[in-house]
């Protein structure tokens, strides 16, 4: 419980921990992401030097952070790993599954740590100690790398100063190999370096691996910078010199020595590098990395051209295994993004919905002063200002929302993780394959989705997905699929969730639905196959005994088509058994602004979503038919049931003003349709359309249906929106049987 | 920091001052006629009330929501949350911003707001002073000088 | 006034120097700090020819051009030839703070430092005209107790 706000004399720590914990999660992001690439190399028994190389920096600058800023058990687990990182890239130990499984288990454990550290979970002290044990055993005892042969080459002592070990590793590896070094040398301006630079090494990465950067100091005028970069590969010059040009470079091979007896060049002093006895002879090869080929340089044909950063690259065709490569996701530059904390941005929104409100008064303004012939001249300039004002306000907001929206990727990467610790423990092989990344939806949205879509994948694996024997037995491949798909659809992005398991059985769900008193045998008997199916979102409903570890957190699917609806979204399941099963989620992209419909009804207002509204139409009183209370009428032919919204909401009581003259005049029916399911809503009167800033209701009032939030409506006074999907839902629930009696009746 | 305790004078408002850093302030305000308090540290800021706007079936205690620069802010009528009747808003009417950490401020509606109180521990009396089995939400008693206040625990106030 | 330049690729980090040197009580002993940051080597490439500073702190272990190369650079420019030069790393790569002080550096600091570490090492170089390029005179590990 907060005690008030921090008092002076707050140290340093204090000061940047807000910075830490941002930070911290980056690195863990980029960790992730970095993890599954070495994962699928691993796997095609490639090894990628540059990537070890990537990982070991995140986890040393974790714990530089970690130790900066106290917290110690990410210090301990750091330390660690960057033992065991180091040996991996200096070639002292292999990168073998078990270290990988390691690898991966760390990065859970920071999760968890820094979680902690926020103080929203409990220190995992316990996993900690083991997974400290695990790594400490990993550790190799030999010293590294073999005798160098760095003295066969016309280098400068002083860059081999320069090198960093690792750098000095690299080298060596590569002309051990067999490989050649170049001398790539050019200016370039220091303003725009960074992004020339990512120019540069995109050209140069497929063909070689790139050893260090140098400044030279010929950079002559200040502006403007000479670097030499070397860069060992296993083409020839005269190949190297078109993909890698431009102006002000040039471009050649790092000359080998004449071999020993010729007096040449003074002994190199590289101290403090072992001293050469140059050889001539080859030494044996450094231990590589993986079993099998020496380190070579990254793949190159084959692979298509990367495509531009920050988009996530595309999948692998089905079957390949794996998940998306995330080393191109690792082109990120720290230079191109920005994080941002979201409340700032919905502070900028809430801004432009002040914005919004002047615009509107404005307006107004404008209006009496055209009234007035007087002012002519003064009119055409507000009407001017105006249109401008409105212009520029209409882009900052789409400006805005752009910025909110973030891509599906991020969230996927953290269920490729999941999906890989699953199939590791249980006797069940799965493979995650996964489309569409690249899609992007608002960020509110997708940091609720994360848990909604775990469950969904959980109970995939743990329900759906037949065991290795099981599906050899019915002639499926012993290697599970499951399908991830995201893709926009107007204004909406859906999400699919589909595996290749054994499907739900129709008269498993019934009969476990009348079992539990769900529903009625003879409800039962009405229902179509679809409904059959997401008879599983009730709540209560699961159809194995004991909740399975996984599955049995306490969120049923009730839970996940909750929190879903509360997203303005609405979740879909079909099924065909022994073939598999297909969820389907579909999400507005954005919350933030939604067109809506005004309403009035008893002397207050409400917005209704335009988004959900079919028509509105003026109320003939005459047509509509009451079935035991409840109310539908014909319209277009076809049955809308309606409802009054005045007596839903227990507002007809309420003395009102005119309640009377309410009468007199027509009330209009709203039509709201969600899915294939229709609403009429009856309202007093309609205000008109209008784009409002929809803001949630506290957690508070979680538990009132019906609303989705509410928006400013100017002068600080406040309107309610309706959940139209959730409206529906309660209305429509307990109709079934007198939807059907009034069918056949009409 | 670096101060100079010169004076006896000196030295007796340091040790005032030492003092007073052990009492717990509270806040308290009136509900048709009885004083009652809250500690101040959950009290973000005091608000006259603006527009508020009914929530249709929310729960009985909740008033509506308000709009706070931008924010929307759920309202609790402590009167009906304490079982009386209800009053019209006054000029008097005062919306506490309250913040127990759980990411959410609500509004609490007070007939008016008195001023604070730093009670020291002695100034304090257990709840059960009042006889066993007192409702969740009263803390305790709080004695200062001339004043008789009813602590209230915040959370089983604020739980909808 | 003194000018420091921080060159560290860690926002956190950063952040957490310049907090250290914008203190109230340690500006109190060596006067008002102005503290520029540059988030990578290039970056204080840029803002190194632009101004005078009094102190450079950096760190060896940043991408694309590493401290190490930073540090030859400077040590060879005309304008901070002389300029006293903290290095903030790591102990997994004392070759490379070998390195660092033979190219020219004064101290080095390893991380994780605390915050009184970099003071004391802060205030022994503010206001000093620093070494001549050349091998370091002090290694010193200015280092608190390891939280």
């Amino acid at each position: 419980m907060p005690e008030g706000p921090g008092g002076r004399g707050e140290s340093p720590a204090d000061k940047a921990r807000d910075d830490f914990f941002s930070e911290a999660q980056e690195l863990l992001d980029g960790l992730s992401r970095d993890l599954l690439a070495l994962d699928e190399r691993s796997r095609r028994g490639e090894s990628d030097p540059e990537l070890i190389n990537d990982v070991f920096r995140a986890v040393h600058t974790l714990k530089g952070l970690a130790g900066l800023f106290g917290a110690a058990r990410m210090t301990a687990l750091s330390h660690q790993l960057e033992d065991v990182l180091d040996d991996l890239r200096l070639g002292r130990i292999e990168l073998t599954a078990r270290v990988l499984d390691l690898l991966f288990q760390s990065v859970e454990l920071y999760g968890l740590i820094l979680s902690a550290e926020k103080g929203q979970a409990p220190e995992p002290s316990g996993e900690v100690e083991s997974l400290l044990v695990a790594l400490g055993e990993l550790s190799s005892e030999h010293a590294g790398g073999g005798p160098g042969t760095l003295a066969h080459y016309d280098l400068d002592p002083s860059i081999l100063g320069v090198l960093t070990e690792y750098e000095e590793h690299r080298l060596r590896t590569n002309i051990q190999s067999g490989l050649s070094l170049f001398r790539i040398r050019v200016q370039l301006s220091l303003a725009t370096i960074d992004s020339a630079l990512e120019d540069l090494k995109g050209k140069a990465r497929p063909h070689g691996e790139i050893i260090t950067y140098l400044p030279t100091g010929n950079g002559g005028e200040t502006e403007s910078i000479e670097l030499e970069i070397l860069i060992a590969s296993q083409s020839t010059l005269e190949e190297l010199r078109i993909p890698i040009s431009g102006p002000n470079l040039t471009i050649e091979e790092v000359a080998k020595r004449a071999p020993t007896g010729r007096p040449s060049a003074a002994p190199l002093a590289v101290s403090p590098l072992r001293p050469q006895t140059p050889k001539v002879a080859a030494a044996p090869p450094a231990p590589s990395m993986l079993p099998s080929p020496p380190p070579a340089p990254p793949t190159s044909a084959g692979r298509g051209t990367l495509p531009p950063p920050p988009s996530v690259s595309m999948s692998p065709p089905r079957g390949a295994g794996g998940v998306p490569g995330g080393r191109d996701l690792s082109l990120r530059s720290v230079s191109q993004t920005v994080r941002v904390d979201i409340r700032k941005l919905d502070h900028l929104m809430n801004i432009v919905g002040e914005l919004a409100i002047v615009r509107t008064a404005l307006a107004r303004t404008r209006e009496r002063v055209r009234g007035n012939p007087a002012l002519r001249e003064l009119g055409i300039e507000l009407h001017r200002l105006h249109r401008a004002f409105d212009r520029h306000l209409m882009q900052m907001q789409n400006g805005i929302l752009e910025v909110r929206m973030v891509p599906l990727g991020q969230i996927f990467e953290k269920l490729a993780r999941v999906v890989r610790q699953i199939s590791r423990e249980q006797d069940k092989q799965v493979n995650l394959v996964i489309t569409g990344a690249e899609t992007e939806i608002d960020k509110l949205i997708v940091e609720e989705l994360s848990d909604p879509l775990m469950h969904m994948i959980r109970n995939a694996i743990d329900h759906g997905i037949e065991s290795r024997d099981a599906r050899v037995d019915v002639a499926k491949p012993p290697v599970g699929t499951i399908a991830l798909n995201a893709f926009q659809k107007g204004n909406v992005v859906i999400i699919e969730v589909e595996d290749d398991g054994a499907g739900m059985k129709r008269e498993v769900l019934m009969e476990t639905a009348i079992r539990k008193n769900l529903i009625t045998a003879t409800e039962a008997e009405g229902l179509s196959p679809r409904e059959i199916y997401n008879l599983v979102f009730l709540p209560g409903f699961t159809t194995r005994e004991e909740a399975t570890d996984l599955s049995g957190r306490g969120v049923g699917m009730d839970i996940v088509k909750t929190n879903i609806g509360k997203l303005g979204g609405v979740v879909d399941i079909t099924s065909e058994p022994g073939i598999g099963t297909k969820i389907a989620v579909t999400l507005p992209i954005t919350l933030a602004i939604i067109s809506v419909l005004g309403v009035e009804v008893a002397g207050h207002s409400f917005a209704v979503p335009l988004a959900s509204v079919e028509e509105a139409i003026v109320l003939d009183e005459t047509l509509i038919r009451n079935f035991n209370g409840r109310e539908a009428m014909t319209q277009r032919g076809v049955t809308l049931p309606v409802c009054r919204l005045a007596q839903l909401f227990g507002l007809a009581d309420r003395p009102v003003g005119d309640l009377v003259s309410a009468r007199k005049t027509k009330s209009c029916v709203v039509i709201a349709q969600v899915g294939d399911r229709r609403l009429g809503f009856i309202v007093d009167r309609l205000i008109g359309q209008q784009d409002i800033v929809i803001k949630p209701l506290g957690k508070s009032l979680s538990g009132v249906r019906g609303f989705a939030g509410a928006t400013e409506l100017g002068d600080q006074r406040v309107g309610l929106v309706l959940d139209v999907a959730a409206l529906i839902e309660e209305v429509l629930a307990s109709e079934k049987d007198l939807h059907l009696a009034y069918e056949r009746r009409a | 920091m670096r101060q100079r305790l010169g004076t006896g004078m000196n030295r007796a408002a340091v040790r005032r001052a030492a003092d007073i850093g052990k009492r717990v302030e509270y806040l308290a305000f009136s509900i048709a006629g009885e004083l009652y308090a809250v500690k101040i540290a959950f009290v973000a800021e005091i608000l006259k009330p603006l527009p508020i706007t009914e929530v249709p079936r929310a729960p009985r205690n909740v008033v509506g929501v308000m709009s706070v620069r931008g924010r929307l802010v759920t309202v609790i009528d402590l009167r009906r949350r304490l079982r009386m009747p209800e009053a019209p808003i006054d000029a008097h009417t005062r919306i506490l911003l309250t913040d127990i950490g759980q990411g959410e401020q609500i509004g609490l509606m007070v007939d008016r707001v008195n001023q604070v109180y730093r009670l020291a521990e002695n100034e304090i009396e257990p709840a059960d002073v009042l006889g066993g089995d007192q409702p969740a939400h009263i803390a305790g008693i709080g004695r200062p000088d001339r004043a008789l206040l009813i602590l209230l625990n915040l959370i089983p106030i604020l739980t909808v | 006034m003194s000018r420091v330049l921080v060159v560290e690729d860690s926002a956190s980090t950063r952040a957490f120097v310049r907090a250290v040197l914008e203190d109230e009580g340690f500006a109190g002993l060596v006067g008002d700090c102005e503290v520029v940051l540059a988030t990578s080597g290039f970056d204080a490439m840029r803002l190194l020819p632009r101004g005078h500073y009094d102190l450079i702190i950096t760190d060896i272990n940043m991408a694309d051009i590493n401290g190490l190369e930073l540090i030859h650079f400077i040590r060879k420019s005309d304008h901070h030839r002389a300029t006293p030069l903290i290095i903030i790393s790591t102990q997994n790569t004392e070759r490379d703070i070998e390195r660092g002080l033979a190219l020219g550096a004064n101290a080095y600091l390893p991380k994780p430092f605390t915050a009184e570490g970099l003071r004391e090492l802060v205030l022994r170089y503010l206001g000093t005209k620093g070494n001549e390029a050349g091998p370091a005179s002090e290694s010193a590990a200015a280092r608190g107790p390891v939280g």
